[in-house]
């Protein structure tokens, strides 16, 4: 069954499951082709892109907290045509629909981009990443920039300012909306020894975008499609996620950890988990077994005659 | 790059502050090479509820492989793991180390940290007749290298980084690797090379490398944590190291 994620109307993108890698996870689609089977995939969120190349951050690194880490890179990238050269070819091979993710630096950059992007035809939407600290202004510029784009936009939202945006935004003519963006933390870093800010995925992100979730599905108009993401570990979360009013997620950190996870979720959630058969030995069976691997290992037993 | 399971088969205290633990690991994952490595992260026995301390695959480095696919690993003594503890295991992670086609002298430091990923080149380095030397710097001094193959002279440098017949072992290495502590790789890397450079004539390319130690969030190329400078070029750990030639940095 296939599910919009988008607002209905000549811009509607529709994905056959509820799941997706979401952006700055997954690399560009490249990376994750041997740990998992991406078909199960409603759609693939590329790593943040813009139109000028970004260098790394010079503190940038991984710091590893509690059931969590901070990540703080600079979104370093290539710049929109150096990624667009590369990847296309490979994007147009994938069996599922590519959402570029698009950062910018000034509302010119956005229209420059948006213009470059709507003759991809490799891309099936463009999620514009909304910077951390945005004010209600910029992302209204931001948005209008974007206006021109042919093919189906996503905002995602900031979590620092996720409430104030949301309605405004929604009036203001987004297609969807992502929910939220990863928190922003700071923490001292073993490395320098110094107070570093970043990016904080984890478990305990969950139930805080959870909780704004739902309140916004209740604010904003029910046509306005909402992507959760934010600390989805299983199945069960992503349902949580589904059940306070999102209509697909996005799964971040938890692929880094267990790259099968983002596979699994998908596969449940697309209604095609195998079931453990009864009699089967404790190795004969794992929740990241494929339907092949099932069929594989468990003959149909010859009929008698 | 693949994730597969293992059990820790058996764990052996080398020493006072390390100890080694054998796993007995998939085939593909055996055949591991000096500077590879794993990412790893304790998983419970349906393969499901995920243990979430600690959250990140930890960065493993094999000290040597074993006969019926085993590998060891050497980890800090106070690492919380059990004989029969089920691990997740991401890798291989990162490339080989690559040696020049005639080496033959090679100059291993190991600089406030464990020597382990260094140990993995020993076997390989002896059989084709390498001359080895280990130096053991800052908190490395305490490293006990009684396990090690005899013919891999060791030092133990003093508190200025300065050992026996250094002039000459710095001197006569084709090729020298670096392994520092994690948290101070830069200084610590920085510092070798000022203590190579008052040494040597001059540092030629593909000389001097250093092994990274970062925590990588992914280990595949897809979260740019681990994303470095060399060569003019942005390279990430995971993916293109661990080792880069120190003289072409920044």
């Amino acid at each position: 069954m296939a599910i919009d994620i988008t607002r209905p109307g000549k811009h509607n993108l529709q994905i056959a499951t509820a799941v997706m890698p979401a952006a700055g996870t997954f690399g560009f689609g490249d990376r994750y082709r041997k740990l998992l089977d991406i078909r199960h995939l409603g759609a693939l969120v590329t790593n943040p892109v813009s139109l000028q190349a970004r260098a790394p951050a010079r503190s940038g690194q991984a710091v590893p907290l509690d059931a969590g880490l901070l990540l703080h890179t600079g979104l370093p990238n290539p710049g929109l045509r150096k990624v667009l050269g590369r990847y296309r070819q490979l994007w147009a091979s994938l069996p599922l629909p590519v959402i570029l993710h698009l950062i910018g630096s000034s509302p010119r950059h956005i229209a420059q981009a948006c213009q470059l992007l709507d003759e991809v035809e490799e891309l099936a939407a463009v999620e514009l990443g909304l910077p951390d600290d945005c004010e209600l202004e910029t992302a209204l510029e931001w948005l209008q920039a974007a206006a021109q784009l042919e093919k189906p936009l996503l905002l995602r939202l900031p979590f620092s300012n996720c409430e104030a945006l949301a309605l405004p935004l929604a009036e203001a003519g987004a297609d969807a909306l992502v929910v939220a963006a990863p928190p922003r933390g700071t923490v001292r870093a073993p490395q320098t020894g110094r107070l570093v800010s970043g990016r904080v995925y984890g478990p305990l992100v969950k139930p805080l975008v959870l909780r704004m979730l739902g309140r916004l599905r209740r604010e904003i108009p029910p046509d306005l499609p909402i992507i959760g993401c934010g600390g989805i570990h299983s199945p069960q979360d992503a349902r949580d996620y589904l059940e306070a009013g999102a209509v697909a997620v996005q799964v971040d950190s938890a692929t880094w950890l267990q790259p099968k996870m983002l596979e699994r979720i998908a596969r449940d959630l697309g209604g095609r988990m195998p079931t453990r058969q009864v009699d089967a030995l404790l190795d004969e069976w794992h929740p990241d077994m494929g339907q092949t691997a099932v069929l594989e290992r468990r003959p149909p037993a010859p009929q008698d005659d | 790059m693949r994730e597969t399971q293992a059990y820790i088969e058996r764990i052996k205290r080398v020493n006072r502050s390390v100890q080694r633990l054998e796993l007995a690991v998939d085939p593909a994952l055996a055949e591991l090479k000096a500077g590879q490595a794993l990412l790893v992260r304790a998983v419970d026995s349906n393969y499901d509820a995920p243990l979430w301390y600690p959250y990140m695959r930890a960065l493993w480095f094999p000290v040597e492989r074993g006969a019926s696919h085993m590998l060891a690993f050497e980890l800090p003594a106070d690492a919380p793991y059990t004989p029969g503890q089920l691990l997740s295991l991401l890798g291989p992670v990162g490339q080989p180390l690559r040696f020049r086609h005639k080496l033959r002298s090679l100059l291993l430091i190991a600089y406030d940290s464990l020597p382990s990923p260094l140990l993995m080149i020993l076997p390989a380095a002896l059989k084709r007749g390498i001359s080895l030397t280990l130096v053991l710097m800052g908190s490395a001094r305490e490293y006990s290298t009684q396990h090690l193959p005899s013919e891999v002279e060791i030092f133990r440098a003093d508190d200025d980084l300065a050992w026996p017949d250094m002039v000459m072992t710095v001197g006569w290495a084709d090729q020298i690797v670096v392994v520092a502590c994690q948290r101070q790789e830069d200084s610590r890397f920085a510092r070798v090379r000022q203590l190579i450079e008052r040494r040597r004539k001059d540092i030629p390319a593909q000389l001097l490398f250093g092994i990274w130690q970062r925590a990588l969030p992914c280990g595949v190329g897809a979260c740019h944590a681990c994303m470095l400078r060399e060569h003019g070029e942005y390279k990430l750990q995971c993916v293109h190291g661990p080792a880069f030639d120190l003289t072409a940095m920044g």
